[in-house]
């Protein structure tokens, strides 16, 4: 007897489960427009070297943080709730504040194929790697003003190869460049006169 | 006295390690990076402690090389890096699918190691493994603080169902969103990411409020509520478990009907009754309690059917508000 009262209320407390997830999932329908309306970035960073395009990489990125345990930079960073609830806790790297060195350890690291593994050599960063590219300011540049400065160049790991000088060290920024941001790191102008233009896919 | 009895401290020895190592794990994280900077006397004073600490600490593990030695162990427990094999929590790879349509033949990889042992032990991920389950199990001995103390509080008790549901739900945001949605609501993974955050990168991130906001769901609602009724990563271990070989069970000619296996017991179960379900994690808590040494491990795919009363005859009622009362009146044995 005492067991059939309890299968009984067990029963009931079902059916109330069931109408609590209902409710939930009705409330969670109706916050999806809402929260897509936020998608768009409202900062503008990187993403790790190596990373797939945007959606891909949502999609797969686990929120593992490993990325960032490896970093011998300490430049990868997690987002809060401040880009969307769909970019929370995925790394990002703002190079103004510190730029990626391009170790590859974050792609050998990564389980979740976000960030793909790129060997640590010429040909396939330069390949691969699509992080952003670098725009440079003329009217803030120090060397198309005539000053001549070639910070950026000199701190350009793939100088010659993403970035060329011509006179008074004015930097040209050729199409193999991957965005590390080293370059904006650098830059002594502030705001800074060449910037990485994010290239999200 | 069977050596069964002594599980418990095994388990949380264990426990201990897993907590100890997410937390160990940022600092050499730190201490790696300034080994890689090589600009010993550029530190503040405080990082030249830290320095020296995790120097005589790491010493007597790494040889020549040890920024890139240090790699070895790496991560957290919902995804993991150890000794270049890794390891990552089922539910990782079902919301990562359930985002992407996609399986990732790595992560597929990663997560095979556990889910053979789920199949064998069940949810033992829950109870001998998890940081949070460390964190939920002081938690939990502070609530009988609490009651001890005269202070009211609550015993709800939901329906197990809940989580099953959670963890439906929780695949259809993943798949709606194109995002691991789990990561958020996981305590494992909050914890793991969240003591790096605070450690390395200076800060709680905004996981945290969640973690805190269980932590007092369970404190002052539920007794180890949120583990019970709504953790997605358990009710995936538990439908896992669910054949499990390996289960604890009652051997009736040694009971004596005290019942303080049920009030033991973090998850509510009813090992008194024969009645452990997809839900037990073989935590051994009540093995360890067990005055008569009554209950023990057994390799069998279902549970026994209910055998009775014990050798006393005394048949404790089956009755939920007399469990919630003896979970005051019994310690929780640590």
């Amino acid at each position: 007897m005492t067991s059939r009262r309890v299968l009984l209320e067990l029963k009931k407390s079902d059916r109330r489960d069931f109408l609590k997830a209902l409710t939930a999932s009705a409330v969670a329908l109706a916050a999806g427009p809402v929260l897509a309306a936020q998608s768009q970035p409202s900062i503008r960073f990187l993403r790790p070297p190596g990373s797939l395009a945007e959606e891909d990489f949502s999609s797969r990125c686990i929120h593992c943080g490993q990325c960032s345990e490896v970093c011998p930079n300490r430049c990868i960073r997690y987002f809060g709730l401040e880009n969307g609830l769909a970019s929370m806790d995925t790394p990002y790297i703002i190079p103004r504040e510190k730029a990626c060195i391009l170790c590859m350890k974050c792609g050998d690291v990564c389980p979740s194929g976000a960030i793909q593994p790129i060997e640590r050599a010429l040909e396939p960063i330069t390949s691969k790697v699509r992080m952003g590219k670098a725009v440079v300011d003329r009217q803030l540049c120090l060397s198309w003003q005539g000053k001549t400065c070639g910070v950026c160049y000199r701190a350009c790991p793939l100088a010659d190869v993403a970035i060329r000088v011509g006179m008074l060290e004015q930097p040209h920024v050729l199409d193999k460049c991957v965005g590390c941001g080293l370059c904006e790191r650098s830059c002594i102008q502030l705001p800074q006169a060449i910037r990485i233009i994010p290239d999200y896919g | 006295m069977s050596l069964q009895r002594h599980l418990n401290k095994l388990r949380w020895g264990i426990l201990t390690i897993v907590f100890s190592m997410l937390v160990l794990l940022p600092f050499i994280y730190v201490y790696q990076t300034f080994l890689e900077s090589h600009s010993y006397d550029l530190l503040a004073d405080s990082e030249k402690q830290l320095y020296d600490v995790m120097e005589t600490l790491t010493q007597p593990f790494v040889g020549s090389d040890p920024e890139n030695e240090l790699d070895a162990i790496k991560g957290t427990t919902w995804s993991g890096n150890f000794f270049g094999y890794m390891i990552s929590d089922p539910l990782a790879g079902l919301a990562q699918f359930s985002a992407g349509f996609y399986f990732h033949k790595p992560l597929l990889l990663a997560i095979l190691i556990p889910l053979v042992l789920s199949l064998i032990l069940g949810r033992f991920y829950c109870g001998w493994i998890c940081p949070a389950t460390f964190l939920y199990e002081l938690n939990t001995n502070i609530r009988l603080l609490l009651i001890r103390m005269g202070l009211k509080v609550a015993s709800q008790r939901i329906s197990y169902n809940l989580k099953y549901y959670v963890l439906a739900l929780g695949i259809l945001f993943s798949a709606f969103f194109g995002t691991v949605f789990f990561a958020s609501i996981y305590p494992p993974a909050i914890i793991g990411r969240e003591l790096f955050y605070a450690i390395a990168l200076g800060g709680f991130g905004s996981g945290m409020v969640f973690f805190v906001i269980t932590l007092m769901f369970d404190l002052l609602v539920a007794r180890r509520g949120f583990c019970r009724y709504v953790c997605p990563g358990g009710a995936l271990y538990s439908l896992l478990g669910r054949y499990r070989l390996l289960r604890i069970q009652r051997i009736v000619g040694e009971c004596n009907d005290c019942a303080k296996c049920n009030a033991v017991c973090e998850f509510g179960l009813d090992p008194l009754n024969d009645n452990f379900g997809q839900e037990c994690n073989n935590c051994t808590a009540c093995i360890a309690i067990c005055p008569t040494d009554a209950l023990s491990f057994k390799i069998q795919i279902r549970d026994s059917s209910p055998q009775g009363p014990g050798h006393l005859g005394k048949k404790y009622l089956h009755n939920s508000t007399e469990i919630a009362l003896g979970e005051g009146a019994l310690s929780n044995e640590t």
